[in-house]
């Protein structure tokens, strides 16, 4: 009686402010991206300098746009594996626009379109005629590669007009528009998740199905709109694709959707939905992109250096896995 | 879930199997003869090998994404360590152990830190290719003795070898799987973990074991390749694993866990070979051979999911 009287102030206070930053789901992996920073700031000379931090965040914003979107639809226990396709596919809408009309605007507002129609297609499939949603984006990956073909008829798209290369290469107040446009992302998605209904109800939806419904939240609808805004995501990052590569290649996007996966999941955000954070997919998009342009300043051989990345992600992983067991543990 | 049920799903996969290929053979002349059938086989009993592990995981309600790089580091254990003089018998013995090892990290993995097999074989999907790509220096080993090729060039008259090898493989795997403890095992496991694991399944043994065997027949699936191509190179099977899983799922195994059988994996495996081949002969493009594919898959799971619906 006693000894629970004397314990229940603390009890009510909880654990500091930085245990309870320990235990949010990107407290990993950023650790070990300030880790890795500090690594090969002391090992290079140029890793720290402000044009490589800068070179790195450019890299990063096409996987870490679409990122944002897919961790969401992860967080509300769902998947989807056919960003590669779909990103080329607005990437052709993009620049075949672009070239037609010229302008920014236009080539901006197809590509969401294309990327809101793959992405509610998408998402009927998976609510409404109920396939599960790793068969629907997987057969999206394969059809939605030979739709590009057919629009293109396997040719490239070339000589798109500087106009709708402004995302992609131009820069504003010193930093890519790329990076201000993942910036603004970012602050929207947090803004959407943390003061939205649809943002909470991604968390609820994901952590435990039953009790979304037996609450009578609208769980369809919460997992459909996830899929159109990784529609829409997509849409944007082919803008800064489109912006940075100049051309379009029918194979443009190729591997995307397991870089994208990657970053959600060392940032964090578990596969089994219901846990994550909004920092999370660009935490890991950054920290994939730290690693392999210090293995590029480290001179590691260009042949290693996808084992390399592969072996640091296991660990990152595991890390995770070691932790969770350890929580539960103590639980 | 009923016998017949069950019977019924690969009887009308059967009957899909059916209608393409008259479709092919009316699209192509050349399709529907002994000749071409044989030889389209040569092209597809590698898929076919690793889907029968894949069946396996995805029963248990898991999936192998690493498959691809996998076959890809053991096809370059082979050529390399034979280019760095080992014999070709202790090469292609390695490049096996190799492959079984992989399989067996996976599981592990999985299994001792508890997590999702889609991220841990996301990993492997990266680590095996890199490895595979710094072991080769992005080089091809390309020379080999000449009784190599038996492996994947050799014709017992009009059968290609490794039609042999396929069929040896899918009656074992069949026999583990539906009439042996260990399947029992894996479907249970798949129908429901926690209930299992209260059972006295030992899921964690289970699960280890499923994931080397898919790793042992993805090393089978890379020696038969390595001979046929009679090279090894770092980007082999690029994709492959979108191609088995595809083949898995056509064959009515869940991705929710506890639903397939091998003899639907076979037929799956046959469907996606004979949709392409037919669709090469009759001189369609590779994109709507993709395009076909890919719509074919969801309206596949589609049906398979109307009707599990429909009997609960």
């Amino acid at each position: 009686m006693s000894a629970a009287t004397v314990a229940e102030p603390a009890a009510r206070r909880g654990p500091s402010p930085l245990r309870r930053w320990l235990l949010r789901p990107e407290a990993p992996a950023v650790l070990f991206l300030l880790a890795v920073v500090v690594l090969f700031g002391a090992l290079t000379d140029n890793f720290l300098r402000l044009a490589n931090l800068q070179q790195i965040l450019i890299q990063v914003s096409t996987v870490a746009i679409i990122a944002l979107a897919v961790n969401q639809l992860i967080i509300a226990g769902e998947i989807d594996i056919s960003m590669g396709s779909s990103l080329g596919l607005c990437a052709v809408a993009v620049g075949t626009v672009a070239v037609a009309t010229g302008g920014l605007i236009l080539p901006l507002l197809t590509g969401v379109a294309v990327g809101a129609l793959i992405g509610a297609t998408n998402g009927l499939l998976v609510t409404v005629a109920r396939v599960p949603a790793i068969i629907v984006t997987l057969g999206m990956l394969y059809a939605l590669r030979g739709v590009i073909f057919f629009v293109t008829g396997g040719a490239s798209v070339s000589g798109i007009p500087m106009d709708a290369r402004l995302v992609g290469r131009e820069r504003l107040f010193g930093v890519g528009y790329s990076v201000w446009l993942l910036l603004a992302l970012l602050l929207a998605t947090w803004f959407v998740s943390r003061h939205t209904t649809w943002g909470r109800d991604v968390y609820a939806v994901g952590g435990n199905q039953a009790a979304a419904r037996l609450a009578g939240l609208p769980i369809a609808r919460t997992r459909f709109l996830g899929f159109v805004g990784v529609g829409v995501f997509t849409g944007l990052a082919a803008l800064v694709y489109v912006g940075r590569t100049g051309g379009v290649q029918t194979s443009a996007g190729t591997g995307l959707e397991l870089e994208v996966i990657a970053a959600v999941v060392l940032g964090g955000t578990s596969i089994a939905g219901g846990r994550g954070s909004v920092l999370s997919p660009v935490v890991g998009a950054v920290l994939v992109s730290a690693i392999s342009t210090g293995m590029v300043l480290l001179r590691v051989p260009a042949t290693w250096q996808s084992a390399v990345l592969g072996a640091l992600i296991l660990l990152a992983i595991s890390f995770d896995g070691i932790r969770r067991r350890q929580v539960r543990g103590a639980a | 879930m009923t016998r017949e049920r069950l019977l019924g799903r690969e009887a009308v996969l059967l009957g899909v199997l059916v209608v393409v290929m008259l479709g092919m053979s009316l699209l192509s002349d050349q399709f529907l003869t002994l000749g071409n059938l044989l030889r389209t086989s040569r092209f597809f009993v590698e898929i076919g090998l690793i889907a029968l592990g894949m069946t396996l995981v995805i029963i248990t309600a898991g999936i192998d994404l690493s498959v691809g790089s996998a076959l890809a580091l053991v096809s370059v254990t082979i050529g390399f360590s034979y280019a760095a003089g080992a014999p070709l018998a202790l090469a292609i013995l390695l490049g096996l152990l190799v492959g079984l090892a992989g399989g067996c990290f996976n599981g592990v993995m999985v299994t001792r830190l508890d997590l999702h097999p889609l991220v841990v074989t996301l990993g492997t999907f990266a680590l095996f290719r890199g490895l595979a790509f710094g072991v080769s220096d992005a080089d091809a080993v390309s020379t080999y003795p000449e009784w190599f090729a038996y492996f994947g060039q050799f014709y017992l008259g009009p059968v290609p070898g490794q039609l042999f090898v396929f069929i040896a493989a899918i009656t074992a795997v069949w026999l583990l799987l539906a009439r042996t403890r260990f399947g029992r095992y894996v479907y249970a496991i798949g129908a429901n973990e926690e209930a299992a694991r209260f059972s006295g399944v030992p899921v964690r043994r289970v699960k280890v074991t499923i994931y080397t065997i898919t790793g042992a027949l993805v090393a089978l699936a890379a020696v038969i390749y390595t001979s046929r191509v009679s090279s090894a190179r770092a980007d082999f099977g690029q994709g492959l694993e979108l191609d088995v899983i595809a083949a898995v799922v056509l064959g009515g195994a869940s991705i929710r866990g506890g639903v397939g059988t091998i003899p639907g994996t076979v037929l799956g495996v046959l469907t996606i070979a004979v949709l392409r081949n037919g669709l090469q002969l009759a001189g369609v493009a590779t994109t709507w051979q993709l395009f076909l594919l890919g719509v074919l898959l969801i309206a596949a799971v589609f049906v398979n999911e109307f009707f599990r619906r429909r009997d609960a």
